[in-house]
């Protein structure tokens, strides 16, 4: 290996576990997506009832695929945007063993049963502090790599990362805080309201700076990379990243509108929600200007449609989340599927699709040979598209159903539907739920094939950067 | 309690937005479109 070469094997490492990841947790949402259908396939047994099962499906996309994909992209545009090489490399590996580690173990223990009751920080005490360690050494090896930079400035996806890697540490660190009682069962040092303004600061601000912040540096990166152009408006990107940090860690007190807490909180995470719409759209337009220049490479390169489209869906995610937020709007959609359908426009829409485009882009560079098939690139294109249309349509027509239906009163002011009636008006909606599930898991095996069979046929290549001398032999 | 940690936080954010614009106003347009480029000219490919 030439001493100046990047470090990319560890951004292969951490690419092709994100998309073990990405099938094994998107095929843990459809089995709970049949539950819904058909309850009875969970077969009486505990470990997969849709309690476990669920909360397995979210761990293992937000913190196995997700995170994972962060890392490892991370990794590899730190080291281009400093223009050296990694620093602490052997720390950088104990961040993937660590992190793909805790994954595995803590995914067993959501299926035994051990669960802390916060949502998406799931995992019990043991889990929290080995997260804890992995994510200080990812700061170390990240902020350690810009440190020795050899650029002056400090590309924007950096900021995004960097914001991304202290604001989660303070958000896991402090929502975990919790007195364990065993090995297996700890309870939060906060209680009541405040338990719940403290977790849903994580768990919404988690949905900010993991997948949005972070997703946002990967776009950031690549997005230029792939269509060869610089961002369209450089300074816009960097007066989004700042209204985009200032603005959402006061937007979570819009999951308790109406919950036992002050009500100028409520009104004030209402408020800032709102005003998140400007950088959010700011950074859209932003990338559609973007690609624009490289229209002609969008109509035949896949993984630019990938991102293209993840823009058009991280633009409807982020309208919609404010306009979900404003509290009368808020009485309506509160505790229905629209929130789902929401989270999954989100999650599917931007995150998946920025991912897969990103990784389309990616494995051919690391392997150093063009993608194994086009063709099925873009078959996994039109079914992803399906898939995430169908999901989204279904929740919507399943969340508008159960508001309608909760909120209708007889001539006696009582509910005029019972549980029972509402759940069987909601079969539909979860059918077409489980299939867009189906087809969207299709498309990303499809895709971890197409990957597979790319890296199958790689050969030897070496990468520095620009103007450092690279020694013979050996993969990078 | 809830008033003192509020309007600490709206100063914190005021500081910081001074910060920003400070720091915008500083950036010229060279030096902007010099960062812009950077994803553009890191890698020096071989094989």
């Amino acid at each position: 290996m030439g001493t100046a070469s990047y470090q990319d094997r560890i951004v292969t490492a951490f690419t092709a576990c994100a998309m073990f990841w990405a099938v094994l947790g998107m095929l843990a949402g459809v089995y709970v997506a049949a539950e819904l259908v058909w309850p009875t396939i969970n077969f009486g047994q505990p470990a997969l009832s849709f309690g476990r099962v669920r909360t397995l499906h979210t761990t293992l996309v937000l913190f196995g695929f997700g995170v994972s994909a962060l890392i490892g992209t991370a990794f590899y545009s730190v080291q281009r945007t400093s223009h050296v090489r990694l620093f602490a490399p052997g720390l950088a590996w104990f961040v993937f063993y660590a992190w793909q580690l805790a994954i595995v173990l803590g995914g067993c223990s959501i299926l035994a049963g051990w669960n802390s009751g916060k949502e998406y920080a799931e995992l019990e005490w043991p889990f929290d502090l080995a997260i804890a360690v992995a994510w200080v050494a990812f700061a170390i090896v990240f902020f350690g790599t810009i440190a020795r930079r050899r650029m002056e400035s400090i590309y924007i996806s950096n900021w995004f990362y960097g914001a991304l890697i202290i604001v989660v540490a303070m958000l896991h660190i402090v929502n975990s805080l919790a007195m364990p009682a065993t090995l297996g069962k700890s309870y939060s040092l906060f209680a009541g309201a405040q338990d719940a303004v403290v977790q849903w600061w994580y768990g919404h601000n988690a949905v900010g700076f993991l997948l949005t912040g972070g997703f946002l540096g990967m776009l950031y990166y690549f997005l230029p990379k792939h269509a060869e152009q610089p961002i369209w408006s450089y300074r816009l990107s960097i007066v989004s990243f700042w209204a985009f940090v200032y603005t959402y860690i006061w937007a979570g007190p819009h999951h308790l509108h109406y919950h036992a807490i002050p009500e100028w909180v409520q009104s004030l995470g209402m408020v800032m929600s709102l005003i998140l719409l400007a950088p959010s759209w700011a950074t859209m337009v932003n990338g559609i200007m973007t690609v624009s220049a490289a229209s002609q490479k969008l109509r035949t390169d896949p993984a630019l449609k990938f991102i293209v489209l993840s823009l058009a869906f991280y633009g409807l995610a982020t309208f919609e989340g404010p306009m979900l937020a404003i509290k009368s709007v808020n009485v309506f959609s509160h505790f229905t599927e629209w929130t789902i359908g929401h989270v999954h426009s989100g999650a599917l829409g931007w995150n998946a699709l920025i991912t897969f485009g990103t990784f389309y882009f990616l494995v051919p560079r690391l392997a150093g040979v063009p993608l194994y098939s086009a063709r099925l690139a873009n078959v996994h294109f039109w079914l992803a598209l399906a898939g995430v249309m169908l999901y989204v349509l279904a929740m919507w027509g399943a969340g508008v159903s159960q508001g309608v239906l909760w909120l209708s009163l007889d001539e006696l002011g009582e509910v005029r539907f019972s549980f029972n009636d509402v759940m069987a008006a909601m079969k539909p909606y979860y059918l077409l739920r489980f299939v867009a599930g189906l087809v969207f898991l299709v498309g990303a095996m499809l895709m971890a094939v197409n990957l597979a069979r790319t890296f199958a046929g790689r050969r030897t290549i070496e990468v520095a950067p620009p103007g450092s001398r690279v020694g013979a032999g050996g993969r990078t | 309690m809830t008033l003192v940690l509020f309007i600490g936080d709206m100063l914190i954010m005021a500081f910081m937005i001074a910060i920003v614009v400070w720091l915008s106003l500083r950036s010229t347009r060279a030096v902007l479109d010099a960062a812009a480029r950077i994803p553009l000219e890191d890698e020096d490919r071989d094989g």
